[in-house]
């Protein structure tokens, strides 16, 4: 397994773990109403600094142990791979931001727009690094 | 979907002193899972690495890469 295959596991990881637990926040434990906003930005900004440390983290260790690995360049399979993967997400990030002006014109407060907004991000990062994933194991 | 052709690198390989994947793709610039896919027929490589390919074991092209039923 390459260094980026390894990387693109801790990432779907990570994102699978905190977006989950966002998102679960989100429906459980955050105000509802005109406050959910400050709550959600709070909350956002708490998973992102989680995401990043996180991936700092396991990827730093992951580096150590084979820097050969981490330090060759992208071969051309594994551009065609980046490529590949950045293009499927590309449909359900276009479809998502269509939802979302769709609901900005059915008059959805500003906390939907942003989680749902968030949501298709998360979503398309997803499809994103699991096609890229389903590549590297197909050809390997 | 199976490529149109098939290939010799591992024989070329191991004629040429057991030579790894690793080894190869050093030398030609890819990765060893790279060299791994073009061996089982999983990956099409480029034009430029099938020449250099073809450079490490100091054979043309059709040495190591045959056009596979005579089909298009």
């Amino acid at each position: 397994m390459t260094f980026r295959e390894k990387t693109h596991w801790v990432a779907l990881v990570v994102m699978a773990v905190a977006f989950g637990w966002y998102f679960f926040q989100l429906h459980t434990a955050l105000p509802h109403g005109p406050g959910n906003i400050a709550a959600s930005g709070g909350l956002l900004t708490a998973v992102t600094i989680g995401i990043i440390l996180a991936m700092s983290l396991i990827i730093g260790i992951i580096a150590a142990v084979n820097p050969r690995d981490a330090h060759a360049a992208a071969d051309e399979r594994e551009r065609s791979i980046h490529w590949r993967g950045t293009h499927y997400a590309y449909y359900p990030m276009v479809l998502g931001i269509w939802l979302c002006i769709g609901l900005i014109f059915a008059g959805y407060s500003t906390p939907t727009l942003l989680n749902t907004l968030l949501a298709v991000v998360v979503f398309a990062e997803m499809v994103r690094i699991g096609v890229q994933l389903y590549l590297y194991r197909r050809d390997a | 979907m199976p490529l149109p052709f098939t290939n010799d690198i591992r024989t070329l390989r191991f004629l040429a002193g057991e030579m790894t994947q690793g080894d190869l793709g050093d030398r030609v610039g890819v990765t060893r899972q790279t060299i791994a896919a073009i061996e089982q027929g999983k990956y099409s490589p480029s034009l430029e690495v099938a020449f250099r390919i073809a450079r490490v074991f100091d054979k043309p092209l059709e040495a190591v890469f045959q056009w596979g039923d005579g089909s298009n």
